[in-house]
């Protein structure tokens, strides 16, 4: 028997898990799950649901490949292209997963089944949309029963978009500490007292936190049949309350690109330079763009059909480029990532979601404009910088901006100038570590470099 | 006994679904009227009705 190994976050759900064999992925239906898994596939609503692109697309294989007594079938879904997590989306992202997710559940009722989980996890950005991914969190409708992942739903989805719409402020961190979502009582204690105008958000969030709290002093409540109107009206409710709320988090970068055009033709002449460049370079397949700001650049790559992770720490940039991703289907993963603070592996022996670092490792890393951010307004040395992009990827076009820059002494204005290292001769040497410099050009009359550069290894 | 595990996250919102279905029956019930109102109307004004 070959061996298989388990997904490291595959282990609450009985009915099957996700695991590796010889380097494909593949999730196990266990026999404990036939049954809902048959009126999944009976009903029509996998089919209906994969052709909608509301989820993601997976071939039933009859082969028992971990030799488990428990299994039932195999699926082999559909790769994706980069797994992300919800602390790493934008409120948009949040959102169109939450109505995915009720979409999703309204679809199920109407075939006589149901979401048994309804967690930000069960979504991934794919193919420029946010796609259902969990094949096993279908199970058929009791009517009597309320929906068992309503708490999860609110914690998980509502509360956190809640408390960015009312706040107006990327509250993404948030995610990361609660990965099982924002705890009721805390998260009402910061939403503010308008928010209890909303009837959804009163009922689901404020009421809810107290019925929640005084429910668990008096144990065994008597229990009368729901029914499905009522669930109905419970998903609808939570549909508008979603819809309703708001933020593409407009603050300090926003317009950036209409800015720096202004600067004599600076955006122009780097995108020629950066065109001229990448025929020269072996075939890219994957890249990741640092600190893309509204994607530009991301763009550039995604018109040649290069899968391209957009990454900035600016909410507004990245909303605006995930509108556009979604809108025309570009193979951008538009992601908030703080380079100063990437995200770190989390969950069970802090394995069962990796670490960002450790799941990107891409053909070519665009830095443009953005050593000076890392090296001036976070005080990190050019050794860490040119350490994170080798860990990031392997080739680097990267801009150098010097100290006389406007940019750089508007930055100098606010803190004190203990940047003595900050020279381009220091930044050749750190580099020139890992990277071999195999082009360099000045960038019209800005003062700026770009510079091209292939790892040593190569 | 490990799969009635995984049920646990819904099971203490029972109470509270069943509240919160109470509530929006009524609220539902009015909202659909006025909809159903508006949309009479619009027919006559040529408005699109606004239905979420």
């Amino acid at each position: 028997m070959a061996t298989f190994q388990r997904h490291p976050s595959s282990y609450r759900d009985p009915s099957g898990f996700v695991f590796y064999k010889d380097n494909g992925l593949y999730r196990q239906v266990n026999k404990i799950y036939r049954d809902d898994f048959n009126a999944l596939l009976e009903s029509g609503l996998f089919d209906r649901l994969v052709k909608q692109e509301k989820l993601l697309h997976c071939e039933l294989l009859r082969e028992n490949l971990t030799g488990s007594p428990d299994w039932f079938c195999t699926l082999k879904p559909e790769p994706l292209r980069f797994v992300t997590y919800p602390h790493e989306w934008c409120f948009a992202m949040l959102k169109d997963a939450a109505l995915l997710t009720l979409d999703i559940m309204e679809e199920a009722r109407a075939t006589g089944m149901i979401l048994k989980d309804a967690t930000p996890y069960n979504v991934q950005l794919h193919k420029g949309r946010m796609i259902f991914i969990d094949t096993l969190s279908f199970e058929k409708y009791d009517p009597s029963k309320p929906w068992i992942a309503y708490k999860q739903f609110c914690e998980a989805f509502l509360l956190p978009l809640a408390l960015m719409h009312f706040s107006r402020l990327p509250l993404q961190p948030l995610l990361l500490s609660y990965p099982e979502g924002i705890p009721l009582a805390l998260g009402r204690s910061w939403l503010p007292w308008k928010s209890k105008w909303q009837l959804n958000t009163y009922l689901h969030l404020h009421l809810n936190a107290v019925v929640t709290k005084e429910q668990q002093r008096s144990i065994g409540v008597e229990r009368g049949a729901f029914s499905a109107k009522k669930l109905d009206n419970i998903v609808r409710s939570l549909k508008e309350a979603v819809t309703s709320y708001t933020y593409n988090g407009k603050d300090t970068w926003s317009g950036y690109y209409n800015e720096a055009s202004q600067r004599d033709d600076y955006l122009a002449q780097k995108k020629e330079i950066v065109t001229r460049w990448l025929p020269s370079l072996p075939a890219i397949c994957s890249a990741i763009d640092v600190g893309a700001n509204e994607g530009l650049f991301s763009e550039l790559l995604a018109q040649r059909n290069v899968p391209t992770i957009a990454a900035d720490f600016d909410h507004f940039s990245i909303s605006q480029l995930y509108e556009k991703t979604k809108r025309d289907r570009l193979p951008i993963t538009p992601l908030l990532i703080d380079f100063s603070n990437p995200s770190p592996a989390i969950g069970v022996n802090n394995t069962e979601r990796p670490s960002f670092l450790d799941r990107v490792h891409t053909d070519l890393v665009l830095a443009l404009a953005v050593v000076h951010h890392l090296a001036i307004g976070k005080n990190i040395p050019f050794e860490s910088i040119v350490q994170l992009f080798r860990k990031l990827g392997e080739n680097l076009i990267v801009e150098f901006v010097p100290k006389n820059d406007e940019k750089i002494q508007y930055m100098l204005q606010q803190k004190k100038d203990i940047y003595t290292a900050y020279t381009e001769e220091a930044f050749r040497t750190a580099f020139s570590v890992h990277y071999r410099i195999v082009e360099e050009a000045l960038i019209g009359q800005s003062g700026r470099t770009l510079f091209l550069m292939t790892p040593h290894e190569a | 006994m490990q799969h009635l595990l995984y049920i646990d996250p819904g099971s203490g919102s029972y109470l509270i679904q069943a509240i919160v279905a109470g509530v929006l029956g009524v609220a539902f019930f009015f909202k659909n009227i006025v909809l159903m109102v508006r949309h009479f109307f619009s027919r006559f004004f040529g408005r699109k009705s606004k239905v979420d």
